[in-house]
């Protein structure tokens, strides 16, 4: 990238940063709702014993974080990109010569950006109440994990946003978000639910994350989660590049 | 200008969207410091040509060249300045974001967008979030970002639509100024009147044909036609029986006739109401000129 690229870069970034701490639907979906229901829970069930022997407070930094992880990767970039294309912002962009490219970029680092934020809060919290019982270097781990695992839904999200219209975008990212965080048992733990849910969440993405999350707390294996979300990653990536070449910028 | 190096140049340009011809073998050259104005009623092919010349749709047939390079090409687009009614600026920034971010994407450094910030009387809205301007202070705001990069041509789509006359004015002394330093604008606006005063050529384009291209007083005076207008008792559809009546319409207390022979109406008018008062002869205007090349369809940007 050379220098003006990376001013231009650093210009598209400051500007999703402001459009996220400026909206405050974005907040409240994308950190008020994560980490309350991070605290409520875990003021609830925080001090009991969760899977992988870990006190269900530590295992609920893996499994809310996913939580609050995908919730910012996948509302964040889709609505901006159906906003900022019903405006005509991304074609004033586009006449400005500044790659598209650029500016996904810098939504995706909007949204990681964001998503530390809500894993720094979310740690502290648990911290607060006592519940957590990770090493820094296995937190660290987890956000990592978390990070990266929230590739294949910030490019779903990407391919909803170049599909639809901000109204519909964010109804349809919503659509996903809610059923895959219940049924992959991010809020309530998944030995709790009815069994057929735990099969079900087998096959979805959300699952696998949590669980590669949990993984890095605990003893649990992480191969099968990591092919199960590179496969995710390489569909998404199909998908958006479709969405992509078919929008109406 | 022919030896100059035309700014933009478009030859043979055709579009289609399906079975709707949008362009049909168009060419268009604009020259530095000239302003175009392309006209036409709506479905025209004005929008088409004017997203091929920025570099959004790709020609189907045909070339466009901007100071000799393609407009889809990073390189050639930041030679341009666009402003157009269907781009639009995110509320959640401000003035000063916004003109700086643009010159930052045009390659320039933020400071860059305060002399022009200035110019267009935005300093003391620069913290105000663009949610909260009016629809000609943000209008002034796209122009700011157009004109930041100090652009070899300006596209630009109904400037002056939501301004007032004296800001409408001051627009044009700015745009002025540009020109003198060998800026080209390629305008389209529902203001014919507007184009007449402001452009050295305007170009009528109907069914993705161009049907002229020509200085505004060279058009209009190709157009026999004249305006009468008049106050009198006479009923509108009386006076439309007249002799060489091609139209009458009514503007207030005013009856405003329009004929191929004045001097033969004049006659009929004085004859049948001796009382009439407020007459007036005129050659017909610009707008006259562009409805008869489009044979009466209405004529927007």
């Amino acid at each position: 990238m050379n220098a003006m690229m990376g001013r231009i870069y650093a210009v598209e970034l400051r500007d999703e940063l402001r459009a996220i701490v400026r909206e405050p639907a974005s907040l409240f979906f994308g950190i008020i709702m994560p980490v309350g229901l991070f605290i409520m829970f875990n003021l609830l069930y925080g001090h009991q014993v969760a899977t992988y022997g870990l006190s269900a407070g530590t295992a609920m930094v893996a499994t809310f974080g996913t939580y609050g992880v995908i919730t910012v990767a996948s509302l964040q970039p889709g609505i901006g990109i159906a906003s900022n294309r019903d405006i005509g912002w991304l074609r004033m962009k586009q006449v400005s010569a500044v790659p598209i490219g650029i500016s996904l970029a810098a939504k995706a680092t909007a949204a990681l950006l964001y998503g530390i934020g809500v894993l720094v809060v979310m740690g502290i919290a648990a911290d607060a109440f006592g519940t957590l019982q990770a090493s820094p270097l296995a937190l660290l781990r987890v956000v990592v994990v978390l990070l990266l695992g929230s590739i294949p839904f910030t490019l779903f999200s990407v391919a909803v946003g170049f599909r639809f219209r901000t109204n519909a975008a964010t109804a349809v990212l919503n659509a996903f978000l809610f059923p895959l965080s219940i049924l992959s048992g991010l809020w309530i733990p998944i030995q709790f639910l009815p069994k057929v849910i735990g099969e079900i969440a087998k096959f979805l993405p959300t699952y696998h994350l949590a669980q590669l999350g949990l993984a890095q707390l605990g003893d649990g294996t992480a191969m099968i989660h990591v092919l199960a979300l590179l496969i995710t990653t390489v569909l998404a990536a199909g998908i958006a590049v479709m969405s992509y070449r078919h929008a109406r910028i | 200008m022919g030896t100059t190096e035309a700014v933009l140049v478009a030859e043979g340009l055709r579009y289609r969207y399906g079975e709707t011809v949008a362009l049909d073998g168009v060419d268009l050259r604009v020259d530095p410091g000239e302003c175009v104005a392309l006209l036409g009623p709506n479905g025209a092919g004005k929008s088409t040509l004017v997203s091929i010349a920025v570099g959004l749709l790709v020609p189907q047939h045909g070339s466009v060249r901007i100071l000799g390079g393609d407009p889809r090409r990073a390189a050639t687009r930041r030679l341009l300045g666009v402003a157009q009614q269907t781009l639009g600026f995110p509320n959640t920034l401000n003035v000063n974001e916004l003109v700086t971010g643009a010159a930052i994407r045009g390659g320039l450094r933020a400071a860059a967008a305060g002399p022009i910030m200035a110019e267009l009387g935005l300093t003391d809205l620069a913290k105000r979030r663009v949610a909260k301007l009016s629809g000609g202070q943000k209008q002034r705001v796209q122009l700011a970002m157009a004109l930041v990069t100090e652009p070899k041509l300006l596209v630009l789509d109904e400037p002056t639509a939501g301004l007032d006359t004296p800001a409408r004015r001051h627009f044009w002394q700015i745009l002025a100024r540009r020109r003198e330093q060998g800026t080209a604008v390629l305008v389209t606006t529902h203001l014919i009147e507007e184009s007449a005063a402001v452009a050295d050529r305007v170009v009528v384009l109907d069914r993705g044909l161009v049907l002229a291209d020509a200085p505004p007083q060279e058009l209009v005076s190709r157009l026999p036609d004249r305006t009468v207008t008049v106050q009198t008792g006479l009923g509108r559809d009386e006076l439309a029986a007249m002799p060489g009546v091609l139209s009458v319409t009514q503007d207030h207390d005013l009856i405003k006739i329009q004929t191929r022979s004045p001097e033969d109406l004049l006659r009929v008018l004085l004859d049948r109401d001796p009382a009439l008062s407020d007459l007036r002869v005129e050659d017909a205007g610009l707008e006259e000129a562009v409805v008869a090349l489009t044979n009466g369809a209405e004529v927007t940007a």
